[in-house]
């Protein structure tokens, strides 16, 4: 019968996407169990012989992981938040009111996105010293929430080029305000959006590495991309030890997907679009 | 920009609200927060950047640069190793884009399918992308190892001879390509997702009510609603491709001799490590004119459709 | 009263003279370079001199990560950091981009050459760009010729002193051996500073150099040609190294050689506590140290490493600055570093300190191979020289380039950059 088939067929797909998405994570995460012998055997080892969480104390030992990932969290959300702001602010103001120069104002936002971070670091770097920005949480939040901007804005406003224009015209018609036809029916409809919006910005901040090295380069203000590179020597590469700092690193963002998931798919299509 | 009550044609047809703002002065307050924080962090840099090209700024000569307008970009016309680095940042432009919206589709498609425990998929969906770039480059290497990858493994278990994935120039490509495809259309399959998500249920129902099959509905509903998620993806894939960096640089440096090494790795090379700073910018502006074209294609691209 | 009255002024003035006197310097350091130990000298130069206080900054775990940063910082003109630690290739760079303070005018006319005498000789030339002192040992560094001392005696051998010699050596080990996972001979062949080293080795041993004493070109065609030929010929011609040379770093090297992989490795110093103190190491007490081979009618050269420290142009406290650069780059604060850091000394009395030996016994080996290090080419482009050496040799081991063709395009490149 048809339907244990699609069952079937349907397991197999999970399977495929969970691997594809997951292998890597997983080597990391068997890596960080070993010892640094087992990773010079021939032939190589999946699981690992003697499985140890010496590598987690080590790395916990070694550097202020805690506080790298306190570090982390503070700017990753802090450029979320920003971000999305600004970015649903002006992609409604691009996607619903009659701008002239909106074309333009795309253009150049996906221009700046076009100049790779770091080219610009030098001026960026006198800019932020400048401002005295530099080893605090609002440089670095600064910088990446206007990293994710071009991103941001481009995925709000295809968007809200999808919520139906009838909408806001009934709100219109019916007295609302511009505003208030923002707050009450398009903010509501724009969940996903603003939650992909924000997985992007989350994650982008998350990973950044080069600006949050140069910019936050003191101990106790290291992201922690930048905090984990710092277990390398001049020649050596810890891979078990980088390996557990990076499970340390990936398991929170991992969180925060599965649980930002929910939100994007749940109540899409309901409510308003039912006519 | 005028403020207070604005009385254009097209809205004397709705009834507005005294209170309310001109469209315009709505939309300056809405999009100064972005122009404000871009022009901090984008604006002058990119300008510094631009002026500076014009310089012949070699700290190797000293601390002092000489303005010599755009002796820089002639320079780049002649230099082989910039027109090598940009003929491999084209070719993998040419493969991961393509390869990452087809991967992406794919798992997109896949993903949005009726599964009873959700999150696991959606996960695998997406750690690709959670992954810093930093080190997914270097995993990628240690996978594509001659002695220790579990490349070679796999090979070797399968009783094929293991391949020299690293030094030799064609393989250490695709041994880039594929891993660049493999973390980039998580993003592209993450916009994806969020667009076939968009699309009401009604289409579809609608679809099944007038007998339509799996190829029909997915090439005459979902693929036009897609449409505007997918162009959003594919103008910032290209972009990032163009921008290739972290990945060859972690896997091969450039090497085999200079078979993989990208515009922003020479730029990179040539500003931080030979601290040409003037010849180097002038190389980072013409890799944004690079960007802005292809842009420019996409865009003229979506008009012609647009028109149609 | 009188007398209480005096006793407070004293202190006012007394208290008044050391707040005028603080102040405050800043030297930065790589991750790896052992902050904890570097504290705990600062503590101690602290202690001296009241009224200074020395913070340290951490940034980069590499060489090119702190490059990196650095340039970032410099190319701003930051007054942030006072001293820098670079590496051994950075300093002519350092000087023509007006990042470092000379150091001359510190040192009274005759006295610099006196100071110098006590460094290794090779430091002198390094350190020297131009005729301008640009900076001073930190602690050294040189490349050696590990070798598995337990499989040559089984055969009956020595230390190699020529390549030719390594060589057969290696060969009768690998037959005798009948180890599928054994190698003989390890160099450096990845796109990497190490490499640009290998690249070096052959055309040192052979008698020649890339520069003659007063830094003109004068590397032919052939010697680099020869070089290259050597390397591939391990590989292809006399097989006593893997096919997949091209691949290599250094810590790959490392880590076979400490797994018993390796007969001979070209690695520098750091491998040496892995070798005896790693708790995996299969290779304890097993590892012999000699002088690079040479070649018949040449000369025995390793590649010199090791860091230095130099005061940036824009620190505000250049005389403070200089102070405490001559108290780190001292023999007192040497010996520190050598026991608890084991770092190799600058200084080459301290290899026969008694103290040091007895923390660091193979400093007894050492010494021969940092005297015969050699410095890598002192050129302000010293970065281009490199890229181009190295991937040069990058390309013929993954046998994209014929020898011939990649040693006219290095020669080419260098005629470019040396402008002759």
């Amino acid at each position: 019968m048809r339907v244990p088939l699609f069952r079937l067929g349907l397991w197999l797909s999970g399977l495929v996407l969970v691997f594809n998405g997951l292998f890597p994570a997983l080597w990391i995460l068997f890596t960080s169990l070993k010892t640094e012998a087992e990773l010079s055997r021939i032939p190589i080892t999946y699981w690992p012989d003697n499985p140890t969480l010496a590598n987690y104390q080590r790395a916990f030992r070694e550097a202020p992981l805690a506080r790298y990932f306190l570090n982390s969290v503070v700017v990753a959300a802090g450029a979320t938040l920003l971000c999305v702001t600004v970015s649903a602010m002006a992609a409604y103001a691009l996607a619903r009111l009659r701008i002239p120069y909106a074309g333009g104002f795309l253009l150049s936002l996906v221009a700046l996105a076009m100049f790779p971070p770091a080219t610009l670091l030098v001026p960026l770097y006198q800019i932020f010293t400048g401002l005295g920005l530099r080893n605090t949480y609002l440089g670095l939040i600064l910088t990446h929430a206007a990293l994710s901007l071009p991103v941001a804005v481009l995925v709000l406003y295809s968007f809200f080029k999808t919520i139906p224009k009838d909408l806001e015209s009934a709100a219109l018609v019916d007295g609302c305000t511009r505003i208030g036809a923002l707050r009450y029916v398009v903010i509501p409809l724009s969940g996903p959006g603003v939650f992909t919006a924000a997985l992007l910005a989350f994650v982008n901040s998350w990973d950044e590495f080069l600006l949050a090295l140069t910019l936050n380069p003191a101990k106790e203000m290291r992201t922690l991309p930048v905090g984990i590179t710092l277990y390398q020597g001049e020649y050596l590469f810890p891979w078990p030890l980088i390996s557990a700092a990076l499970v340390v690193a990936l398991v929170p963002v991992a969180l925060v997907i599965a649980l930002f998931q929910e939100r994007i798919v749940a109540g899409l299509t309901q409510g308003a679009l039912k006519g | 920009m005028s403020r207070g009550l604005g009385r254009s044609t097209a809205n004397r047809a709705m009834r507005r609200s005294p209170r309310d703002l001109s469209e315009r002065a709505l939309a300056s307050w809405l999009l100064l927060p972005a122009f404000a924080l871009l022009g901090l962090v984008a604006v002058y840099p990119v300008l510094n950047l631009m002026v500076t090209s014009l310089y012949e700024l070699h700290l190797a000569y000293g601390p002092k640069g000489a303005f010599v307008g755009l002796a820089n970009y002639e320079r780049l016309l002649e230099d082989a190793r910039f027109a090598n680095a940009l003929r491999v940042t084209l070719l993998i432009t040419l493969v991961t884009v393509p390869g990452a919206a087809l991967l992406g589709l794919l798992l997109a498609l896949l993903a949005n399918l009726p599964y009873m425990v959700k999150w696991p998929v959606r996960l695998g969906l997406l750690l690709p992308w959670a992954m810093p770039l930093v080190f997914a480059g270097l995993i990628f290497r240690w996978f594509f190892e001659s002695d220790y990858g579990v490349v070679n493994d796999v090979l070797r278990k399968l009783g094929l001879a293991p391949l020299f994935w690293l030094s030799d120039p064609r393989l250490a490509f695709w041994a880039i390509s594929a891993s660049i495809i493999w973390k980039t259309s998580s993003f592209v399959a993450l916009v994806l997702l969020a667009g076939l998500q968009s699309i009401p249920k009604e289409y579809y129902e609608a679809a099944q009510v007038d007998g339509a099959n799996a190829w029909q509905v997915f090439y005459r509903i979902t693929l036009p609603l897609l449409a505007p998620s997918l162009f959003v993806a594919l103008v910032f894939r290209t972009i990032t491709a163009l921008q290739t960096f972290d990945i060859p640089y972690a896997m091969t440096g450039g090497g085999p001799g200079n078979a993989t090494e990208t515009l922003a790795m020479y730029i990179r090379t040539q500003t931080v490590e030979n601290l040409n700073f003037g010849y180097g910018s002038a190389m980072a502006v013409a890799l944004f004119v690079l960007c802005m074209a292809t842009t420019a294609l996409y865009l003229r691209f979506l008009q012609r459709e647009e028109g149609e | 009263m009188v007398r209480l009255l005096v006793g407070v002024l004293v202190a006012l003035l007394l208290a008044s003279g050391a707040l005028a006197q603080q102040v405050k310097l800043r030297v930065f350091i790589g991750g790896q370079q052992r902050p904890d130990v570097m504290r705990k000298i600062l503590d101690v130069y602290e202690q001296r001199n009241p009224g200074v206080k020395v913070e340290i900054e951490v940034g980069g775990a590499t060489s090119d990560q702190q490059q990196q940063y650095l340039t970032t910082v410099l190319t701003s003109r930051d007054p942030s950091l006072d001293i820098i630690l670079i590496d051994i290739i950075r300093p002519a760079q350092y000087k023509a981009a007006g990042w470092s303070e000379p150091l001359d005018r510190y040192l009274p006319l005759g006295a610099r050459d006196a100071l110098l005498r006590q460094y290794l000789p090779a430091y002198v030339r390094a350190n020297i760009v131009d005729g301008t002192l640009i900076a001073l040992p930190a602690f050294a560094d040189a490349q050696f010729l590990f070798y598995r001392k337990d499989l040559l005696d089984k055969y009956g051998f020595k230390a190699p002193t020529t390549w030719d010699e390594a060589i057969r050596q290696a060969q009768t080990i690998l037959q005798g051996e009948r180890n599928p996972n054994l190698n003989g001979i390890g160099f450096m062949g990845n796109i990497s500073e190490g490499t640009v080293c290998s690249f070096l080795l052959p055309i040192w041993a052979a008698g020649g150099d890339v520069t003659d004493e007063r830094g003109r070109l004068v590397l032919t065609e052939d010697m680099a040609r020869r070089s290259l030929q050597f390397w591939l010929d391990l590989m292809d011609r006399h097989r006593v190294s893997p096919p997949n040379m091209a691949e290599k770093a250094q810590d790959t090297i490392r880590r076979e050689m400490q797994q018993g992989r390796w007969i001979f490795g070209t690695l520098f110093a750091y491998a040496w506590a892995h070798f005896q103190n790693d708790p995996d190491s299969q290779v304890k007490g097993k590892i012999g140290v000699a002088v690079m081979p040479r070649f018949e009618g040449g000369r025995s050269a390793s590649c010199l490493g090791g860091w230095q420290w130099t005061i940036s142009n824009f620190s505000r406290n250049k005389a403070q600055a200089y102070r405490l650069l001559r108290y780190l780059s001292s023999p007192e604060v040497a010996k520190v570093l050598a026991l608890e850091a084991s770092n190799l000394p600058a200084f080459p009395e301290l290899y026969r300190d008694p103290d040091v030996l007895r923390a660091n016994p193979w400093f007894a080996d050492a010494l021969p191979v940092v005297l015969n290090a050699r410095a890598r080419p002192v050129h302000p482009r010293y970065p281009e020289i490199a890229d181009v050496m190295r991937r040069g040799l990058n390309a013929v081991l993954a046998r994209t380039k014929t020898p011939e063709q990649a040693a006219r395009e290095i020669v080419q490149g260098l005629r470019t950059i040396y402008g002759q």
